[in-house]
């Protein structure tokens, strides 16, 4: 029963090729099947440490984060990520600065340091891990529409 | 980077400003960059996720969405997001989106027992329509229902209301904000008079010390946070006070942490306002002018089904929400009892830090903001909860002014818009009418221009409700939209699968992707989602905000709101109305049921010449007037001059969202406060004008304890809940590499030592098994949230690891909300165990 | 290091008497320029730097412009310049 639904989907959606792979992980979008079913739990996932930056998907997107952040300290007394990422740390660790943006209050005055409301860096931030997408996402960006030509290859997904 | 690089990132540049600064390019002045190649066009849009109601700018480019990111003008955010908002570009770009209707057939013909095939929109009405008939002529207008969503746009919570209600006269009509929020809406109406927030978002810059009460704002409403975190690391003086089940990031940042055992923030509650009592920090002239004080009735069971022992033991299982008018003495004595040690024993909480708290609320130089979601909304005695956290800032006077703000926050886009607003609860009306008073039915029927005494009057089935009834075959054709029910009601695999699956019953899920739900229905209807369709969400500040539709819908799915008027054409009024009321009102006899429902003189009042030519509408295009505008402008004639007024449609397409009520284009901060509200009168100070004599109540309600706690063979507490990347049940952010990467699968957070204990080590494979039924996942010692010993945390996105099916079906019953945060498991290690990390 | 390019974009709001005093002021300083909103007083600049220090720099220096009531980032993008070139 459940082959025939993918086979049905599938034939719509622009992820044919894709389907092969994709399809051994649609209980973890769709659920067991049938529903009472118990199914392994999927294993826990390596965190990528390589520190490579990973291009947006658009000028705005917060980049990813390409370490390892476990036992960072992001409270009243401490910010771990600034140990890094401040303006005057950036020679020594040679990590990206804040953007200029995160030096601007609600009311867009510029600041001498990071925003308060900037303060929680993981809200916008996030770590990745090596887990393979679940199903393709076929987003794609402004320049792939203004100059397909031109289109690095991607970089890992 | 070469120079027609640099110059389309200089027009995206100019043009990402022009956006925010709301301000119009001369063509002349794009020097930087030529050809149509690097035109973006942006537009505003709420986010599609919280209730926190985030203002986001779009760009479209070649009808598809290429950027979004946060909105400069918009009050609710200024210009940030959080993960999940910045991520929003990608939302409808899942490969797996559903373009076609697909129903369960067996050699050409509709079969519960089919497979899934593709077949047209009118194959799929057709089938359905013909069940609906069946059903409502064998069984009646009680076998009908509908589960909804805080996620519809309000007009299509509108229109569903009117198809329900109106068109199959049936109550059974609710939105999964019932498992959300239920509890706050209730304690609104019954406190207040009248639902929603007094305050808004600007407390947040006024208030002095923010107490979270089982709220992890930091992962849940992490825009919200940042106004909060803003104003403590910006003005030294302000504190955070934590309460919660377990250690998250929310507690990192807060000067105090009061981790309590589950249930017990009803003593700390009452303690504190013993604690006010005692201390003569009673604002005596406040609470004599405005508040009135009610005994709640005691012992009112956990809402499960009525043959459960539990039900059967309570005294007042029946007539739960009833209370008795009582004296301030009479409170009192009550409180009384809620001494510090009291307090201390059931919660654990050291009395000193119970003190502490309790000074920030009798203190009256302290401006407080108490903030609270699904910790109380999500509890057995959810309604009590809220009252206490009112009583709290009534008793004190601390309310209805910049800074001093008892919060709800929601959980969804539309909660306080859709599902409570334009009333698509199973007992309410549009502007917190309710079914069951005649007068508000009477007055529905005349704006809606519809025959007396057509509206049914008895309360619909509440969402558990709706699943129990589905098993038990009472109902039997049942639509679901926007919500991934099987996903995330409380005891799945026993009272929601199945009635899905139940030979009696056919089941329609309407989505955009292929949910657990969907696979479970026996006809799927492809949706429209977000900015494919004219939108209109209200946030939990009462901002009510709209957007454009700015791409269309892949395929053939189409929006809620098309299917929803659509489906009605299938209908006249002599096959879902009474002969009775037909006799006595022959105009309306073979009438089409979307003629008198949708072409009525009212929703069809405005042509699409007042559509703005640069967005598509294809609702409206489909039916031949401006559809949004008109059930809008329908729905807005129940609140305007009530209260509850919105301002005319147009403007919302040029406002960042609006509060209401909106008053000669004024938008309401606080209500309730002289000066701030229009509709305090002159010389009162502060009227609490929902209830007739204008004062709000205190309830007085006792601590009782949880449905179910841990023994010896259930020994652990189990709270579910959400992480920061995933939104509900997963269905979009699973679908974005980026969120799914960063949090791909659920995990069971669990002290150290209860692992040890049990021999477990991290990344083991464990059963999570309660009495309903048992999930496979793995064990999680580290990471954000830490839990204390005899508790664990499972979130509930993920798909493979269905919690639900191992959660307790107890509600709250006065509101019907269930309890997801405290029911007892036992985990212990798979049988197969196997290798934790891959390698 | 390698070098980098760096767009970032601005709204400027000014006092509406001083909006030709202060699109002459932006047009002076390095990398800036103006690209509307005259007529609303919130006029839509660009800014085009090697560093992110020159960013903060150059909208230190549009805020101290006389008329100028606060200049706010809106965007800000930076790539490596790299082998292209």
């Amino acid at each position: 029963m459940r082959r025939s639904i993918f086979a049905a989907l599938l034939a719509f959606g622009p992820c044919l090729a894709a389907g092969a792979i994709l399809a051994q992980d649609a209980p973890r979008l769709r659920g067991p099947d049938p529903f009472s079913k118990e199914i392994p739990a999927p294993p826990m996932q390596r965190q990528v440490t390589d520190d490579l930056r990973v291009m947006r998907n658009y000028p705005d997107q917060p980049p990813v984060i390409p370490h390892a952040i476990e036992g960072y300290a992001v409270d009243l007394n401490a910010n771990k990520c600034m140990s890094c990422h401040a303006r005057k740390f950036t020679e020594q660790s040679q990590a990206p600065m804040i953007s200029v943006t995160h030096y601007q209050d609600r009311a867009g005055n510029t600041l001498g340091g990071l925003s308060p409301r900037r303060y929680l860096c993981v809200s916008c931030h996030v770590p990745q891990t090596t887990a393979k997408p679940l199903v393709e996402n076929t987003f794609a960006d402004m320049d792939a529409l203004t100059e397909p030509e031109r289109q690095p290859a991607r970089g890992r997904n | 980077m070469d120079l027609t690089r640099r110059a389309l990132l200089k027009a995206q540049a100019a043009a990402a400003a022009a956006a925010a600064a709301n301000v119009a390019l001369p063509a002349k002045a794009q020097n930087i960059a030529t050809g149509e190649d690097l035109h973006l066009q942006w537009s505003k849009a709420p986010c599609r996720f919280c209730g926190t109601g985030c203002g986001v700018m779009v760009a479209v480019k070649d009808g598809r969405v290429v950027a979004t990111h946060g909105d400069m003008q918009a009050e609710v955010n200024r210009g940030l997001n959080c993960v999940k908002g910045y991520f929003l570009s990608k939302i409808m770009y899942g490969s797996d989106r559903l373009t076609q209707p697909l129903m369960r057939m067996k050699n050409g013909q509709f079969a519960k027992d089919g497979e899934f095939q593709p077949v047209s929109w009118e194959r799929a009405f057709d089938e359905m329509a013909s069940q609906w008939k069946r059903v409502l002529k064998e069984r009646g207008p009680e076998a009908v229902g509908m589960f909804g969503s805080g996620q519809w746009t309000m007009w299509e919570g509108y229109a569903a209301s009117k198809l329900m209600r109106a068109g199959f006269r049936s109550n059974n009509l609710d939105p999964n904000a019932r498992h959300c929020m239920a509890s706050a809406a209730v304690t609104f109406i019954r406190t207040f008079g009248m639902d929603e927030p007094m305050g808004c978002y600007d407390d947040f810059e006024n208030a002095d010390a923010f107490v979270l009460w089982g709220s992890n704002m930091a992962e849940m409403h992490p825009i919200l946070w940042t106004r909060v975190t803003d104003r403590r690391l910006s003005h030294p003086h302000v504190k955070i006070a934590t309460l919660s089940t377990y250690e998250h990031r929310t507690t990192d940042l807060s000067d105090m942490t009061l981790i309590f055992k589950p249930g017990s923030d009803l003593a700390i509650l009452n303690y504190i306002a013993n604690y006010i009592i005692r201390n003569g920090a009673v604002n005596r002239d406040f609470v004599e002018k405005h508040c009135n004080f009610r005994l709640a009735n005691t012992d009112i069971g956990y809402g499960l089904r009525p043959e459960h022992v539990l039900e059967q033991r309570a005294q007042h299982a029946n007539d739960a929400q009833v209370s008795q008018a009582a004296s301030f003495e009479d409170y009192a004595k009550l409180m009384s009892e809620y001494t510090v040690e009291k307090a201390s024993d059931l919660s654990g909480i050291p009395k000193e830090r119970l003190e502490a708290l309790a000074r920030l609320y009798a203190d009256p130089k302290t401006k407080v903001m108490s903030l609270w979601t699904m910790g109380f909304n999500q509890h057995v005695r959810g309604v009590w909860a809220n009252h206490m956290v009112y009583n709290l800032h009534l008793l004190t006077g601390k309310i209805a002014e910049p800074g001093n703000s008892p919060f709800s926050l929601t959980g969804q886009p539309s909660a306080c818009g859709t599902a409570r607003e334009v009333g698509t609860f199973s007992h309410r009306l549009p502007a917190d009418m309710q079914v069951t008073n005649p007068e508000h039915r009477k007055h529905a029927e005349e704006i809606w221009k519809l025959p007396h005494g057509l509206l049914p009057d008895k309360v619909g089935y509440h969402a558990v409700q709706q699943d129990r009834m589905l098993k038990d075959g009472k109902l039997n054709a049942y639509w679901i939209m926007v919500n991934n029910n099987l996903q995330t009601a409380p005891n799945t695999n026993n009272e929601t699968y199945p009635g899905y699956r139940n030979p009696a019953n056919f089941v329609v899920v309407s989505d955009a992707y292929p949910t657990v739900t969907a696979m479970a229905a026996d006809l799927i209807l492809p949706a429209a989602m977000w900015v494919e369709k004219e939108g209109s969400y209200g946030n939990a500040e009462r901002r009510t905000h709209f957007w454009h539709q700015l791409v269309n819908a892949p395929g053939e799915a189409r929006s809620d709101l098309w299917q929803l008027m659509e489906f009605s054409k299938r209908f006249t009024t002599d096959e879902v109305w009474p002969a009775q009321i037909l006799d006595a009102n022959p105009d309306y006899k073979g009438k089409n049921l979307f003629d008198v429902l949708f072409k009525n003189g009212a929703v069809d009042r405005f042509p699409l010449s007042e559509l703005d030519p640069a967005y598509e509408n294809h609702e409206s295009k489909a039916f031949g007037f401006y559809v949004q505008k008109g059930l809008f402008e329908e729905y807005a004639g129940f609140g305007r001059g009530h209260g509850h007024d919105y301002a005319p449609f147009d403007m919302y397409h040029e406002a960042r969202g609006l509060r209401w009520p909106v008053v000669n284009g004024q938008e309401t901060r606080w209500r309730y406060r002289e000066g701030y509200d229009p509709y305090v009168e002159k010389g009162s100070g502060v009227q609490f004008y929902g209830n007739p004599d204008k004062k709000a109540n205190i309830m007085g309600a006792p601590y009782e304890p949880p449905a179910e706690s841990p023994d010896a063979e259930y020994d652990l507490w189990l709270v579910t809940g959400r992480v920061l990347e995933h939104w509900h049940s997963g269905s979009m952010t699973l679908r974005v590499p980026e969120l799914y990467k960063a949090f791909p699968g659920a995990v069971v957070f669990m002290h150290p030592d209860d692992a040890a204990k049990r021999h477990l080590r991290r990344g083991q494979e464990v059963r999570v098994v309660s009495r309903r039924g048992e999930i496979r996942s793995r064990v999680e010692t580290r990471g954000r949230n830490r839990v204390p010993p005899g508790l664990i945390f499972v979130p509930f996105f993920d798909a493979s690891q269905l919690i639900n099916k191992v959660t307790l079906d107890a509600t709250d019953p006065i509101s019907k909300q269930t309890d997801f945060k405290k029911c007892a498991v036992k985990v212990v290690a798979a049988a197969m165990a196997d290798a934790g990390e891959q390698p | 290091m390698s070098r980098e390019c760096h767009i970032s974009s601005l709204v400027v709001h000014s006092r509406p008497d001083r909006v030709a005093s202060v699109v002459d002021g932006i047009g002076a300083i390095e990398g800036a320029e103006v690209h509307g909103g005259e007529e609303a007083g919130k006029l839509i600049v660009t800014l085009e730097t090697e560093t992110e220090n020159q960013v903060v720099e150059r909208v230190n220096a549009i805020q101290l412009l006389d008329g100028v009531l606060a200049a706010t980032l809106v965007f800000h993008h930076f790539e490596p310049v790299p082998e292209l070139e």
